[in-house]
């Protein structure tokens, strides 16, 4: 065995038990003792909020799960398929939110880049990364998932890139999950001012039909002229019940692409939120979104424009098959003294199923009069046509398929610049694509 | 096929009511009506909402979405009105004994 799971439930007396496991500086175990505060006040969310309305979670069982609380010794880890072929400068992983190992590139590590695990980094770095920890970019206080992130992160990895640092190679991070297992990773990205980074974050399960909680946060501050491209895969087992609130700031003249692909879980509830809060800050945010089976996949992006002068364009493209469903809530926010504002939001589905479902709710919230905000949304069948061509050229109709939902979602592997990202997401979905029942 | 399984005590549901129940994981709502018992999945195919919060009409043999009004034949799943077109998968139910038993629809 390589890991133990102490399933206890979240009580207050496997809550005082995990503290006391944890030798952490005296403000940290503050900020978790109040989000504890808050766990404990809220019940779980209502089905009549507006953001859970459409996402049915009376099965999942929270009293289920409990405190990660392993260490991890050896075993098995997923296969990682966003760092194939990749030079990495540097990699850190964990198995149900044990460490399982850091490494950075002395080139980095010599120019003050901290990467690697989140506890130990911020237990050996307090005074640096306490101010980032108190800004509380992800709020612990906004529903019970996120109190309990707040709490009881265990794991997830930290970036830190010093001013002017420009690292030009790529960083992994793995988060693993054991059949049943907990990650509550909390994953924080600093980038100061005028530094660069690209990290790959990726989430797997030990086996394809694991089940498990994931219940997460990721904030990433991006300081004035700093760059981060970011891209994150969910790719739990198809049991996984995961849980994340994820939240940029971005300052100004800051940039920002954050690219998610969300492939597993059996039911996934995911907050995505980018607040442009310099003036000239941009944000290119990605969506490449498969399910299957009964999958049930809501995510909720916000594009909160807090400054004048910004940029941000999203677009979740989603294929769905058999029986699963996609809920996609996008809105766009600009403040009063958000002018100039130039935002776009799009989300386009393919349904490969009749008894698929695909919910698409864009929104627009504008307190400005000077500014450009549009929005679009698609959803549609594959076009028998385009299989007929393709079957009368020699491929099967599943090989036509594929390459049809290829094509689909090139509009957005071409917005990402980071080749083995867009190739590791166009084979994991063509290996799901099913043939589709002819007409 | 899957088997049947006991969901609840006859007396636990009263005649017009219902009651929400797991059954292999799958939430279904298990209806009494005029001496007879259905089973549906717990959702309005309409806009999720959950069914076993929504009234019953023992003689029309419906029941009603809670959210927006939509109604479901309790015997078929059919659905009768808008905003619901498809219909909500309909399970067997028997009684044994004191036991209330589902079976899920078989590819459901």
């Amino acid at each position: 065995m390589s890991s133990t799971l102490a399933s206890t439930g979240f009580t207050q007396e496997a809550f005082d038990s995990f503290l006391a496991a944890r030798d952490e500086p005296g403000w940290l175990v503050d900020l978790r003792r109040q989000a504890w505060a808050r766990f404990k006040e809220l019940g779980m969310p209502a089905r009549n909020e507006e953001e859970w309305v459409r996402t049915d979670i009376r099965l999942f069982k929270l009293e289920r799960f409990g405190f990660p609380t392993g260490q991890f010794l050896d075993g098995d880890m997923p296969h990682s398929l966003l760092a194939e072929g990749v030079e990495l400068g540097g990699s850190t992983a964990t198995r149900d939110s044990a460490n399982a190992g850091t490494q950075l590139s002395e080139k980095w590590a010599s120019q003050g880049v901290l990467f690697g695990d989140l506890a130990e980094l911020a237990a050996e770095h307090g005074e640096l990364l306490r101010p980032y920890f108190e800004r509380r970019v992800v709020d612990p206080r906004r529903d019970k998932f996120s109190a309990l992130n707040a709490a009881a992160w265990a794991g997830g990895a930290v970036l830190y890139v010093p001013r002017r640092v420009r690292i030009d190679q790529p960083l992994h991070a793995m988060s693993a999950l054991s059949d049943g297992g907990v990650d509550l990773n909390k994953t924080l990205v600093i980038l100061e001012e005028g530094a660069e980074a690209t990290l790959l974050t990726e989430t797997a399960s030990l086996t394809h039909h694991g089940g498990g909680l994931h219940c997460g946060s990721i904030e990433l501050i991006v300081e004035p002229s700093a760059r981060l491209r970011y891209v994150n895969l969910q790719n739990w087992g198809d049991q996984v019940w995961h849980f994340a609130r994820q939240k940029a700031h971005v300052a100004s003249r800051g940039g920002i692409q954050w690219t998610i692909g969300a492939l597993g879980s059996r039911l996934a509830k995911v907050n995505q939120h980018v607040a442009l809060i310099g003036e000239d800050a941009e944000a290119q945010v990605n969506g490449v979104m498969f399910t299957q089976g009964r999958q049930h996949l809501s995510y909720n992006t916000y594009q909160h424009h807090v400054a004048a002068h910004c940029r941000s364009d999203l677009l979740y493209k989603a294929a769905l098959q058999d029986e699963s469903r996609t809920v996609w809530r996008g809105m766009i926010k600009v403040d009063r003294l958000a002018q100039r504002t130039d935002a776009y939001q799009r989300n386009d589905n393919l349904m490969l199923a009749r008894t698929a479902r695909a919910d698409s709710i864009p929104g627009l919230e504008i307190e400005a009069d000077d500014v450009r905000c549009t929005h679009g949304s698609t959803s549609g069948r594959v076009d028998e046509q385009q299989v007929f061509y393709a079957m009368t050229r020699g491929y099967t109709r599943q090989e036509a398929v594929r390459m049809i939902v290829e094509g689909f979602f090139q509009q957005v592997f071409d917005r990402i610049p980071i080749e083995s990202v867009s190739e590791a997401l166009g084979e994991a979905i063509g290996r799901r694509v099913r043939a589709i029942a002819e007409p | 096929m899957s088997d049947f399984v006991a969901v609840a005590h006859p007396a636990e549901v009263p005649d017009p009511g219902s009651m929400l129940v797991e059954v292999e994981e799958r939430l279904v709502v298990l209806i009494h009506a005029a001496g007879h018992w259905y089973a549906l999945d717990d959702v309005c195919t309409h806009d999720g909402g959950p069914l076993s919060e929504g009234p019953i009409d023992a003689d029309a043999k419906t029941i009603a979405c809670p959210r927006h009004g939509a109604k479901f034949d309790i015997r078929t799943g059919a659905a009768l009105t808008m905003p619901a077109t498809k219909p909500t998968v309909a399970h067997e139910v028997k009684v044994d004994g004191d036991q209330v038993l589902v079976r899920l629809k078989s590819g459901s």
